[in-house]
């Protein structure tokens, strides 16, 4: 999975819609990494045909997300791995 | 000194989507601004002068875009110019850093594939009408009339050239997915 569908799905553990998932992951991480549109529509198209988010509504023209229970296991299957690539590599730190 | 530039064929001019967004935004910074796409842009477009600007332009081929395509750009701030084939293009002003539409790797590479798989198919299209051509005037030969066999033949060259116009375009796009 990559860093930006990490984030995004760790973003969707709260209801939100693209720009605000944007918002979260730039407050998050300092700035470094800032969603772009086009990268952000597919992301959430692509997360929502696996069936790791869903549209639970619409609020003006803007389609809120969150992550499903699928969606949730993979998040915490990928903290996991990440957790442990991180105590692997932390001497080096 | 005239206030409106036409440019012809500018999709062939600037093949891959970052040339064609770079060219864009020089002219912008020239003076030159095109507020519309249409269908025939890539044959001709017109340039209005007005003040130079600095925008950051976006190319996004896009077939069947989801009905929050729109809304998810204009969320983020982009202006919608509209469609030319299925590209669909963007637009927004800025200072400072440069905004990105395709923040990650993996977005820039996705949108340069839909690129090269549009221009792959029309290849392939024309490829097949050439080989289909070429068939037909050796095995069907003897049934032609010599005026038939002749406009068969100016077809097969014609619809040959544009198989190698678009053969080159498409090993462009596919040798730079990374651009």
């Amino acid at each position: 999975m990559s860093e930006t569908m990490f984030y995004i799905l760790l973003s969707l553990k709260q209801e939100r819609h693209g720009y605000a998932i944007m918002q979260y992951i730039k407050e998050l991480t300092y700035g470094r990494i800032i969603l772009g549109a086009g990268t952000a529509y597919s992301s959430l198209g692509k997360l929502e045909r696996d069936g790791l988010i869903e549209n639970i509504r619409e609020e003006e023209r803007r389609r809120i997300y969150i992550i499903t229970p699928l969606g949730t296991q993979i998040l915490h299957e990928e903290a996991a791995r990440i957790a442990e690539l991180y105590n692997n590599v932390k001497e080096l730190l | 000194m005239s206030d409106r530039k036409i440019v012809f064929f500018s999709a062939f001019r600037h093949l891959l989507p970052s040339d064609y967004e770079n060219w864009l935004e020089r002219m912008a910074a020239d003076g030159w601004h095109i507020h519309h796409f249409r269908q025939w842009s890539s044959l001709f477009m017109t340039f209005q002068r007005d003040k130079p600007k600095k925008y950051r332009f976006v190319y996004d081929p896009q077939v069947a875009p989801r009905p929050e395509y729109q809304a998810t750009y204009e969320q983020f701030g982009w202006e919608y110019l509209g469609c030319m084939a299925s590209a669909h293009f963007w637009r927004m002003e800025y200072e400072g850093e440069r905004p990105q539409a395709f923040s990650d790797l993996e977005g820039l590479v996705d949108r340069n594939r839909r690129n090269a798989i549009a221009v792959s198919a029309s290849f392939f299209i024309f490829l097949a009408g050439v080989s289909a051509i070429t068939l037909a005037l050796g095995f069907a030969s003897d049934s032609l009339s010599a005026g038939d066999r002749i406009q068969l033949i100016i077809a097969d060259i014609f619809f040959g050239m544009i198989a190698l116009a678009l053969g080159y375009i498409m090993y462009l796009m596919w040798k730079n997915l990374l651009r």
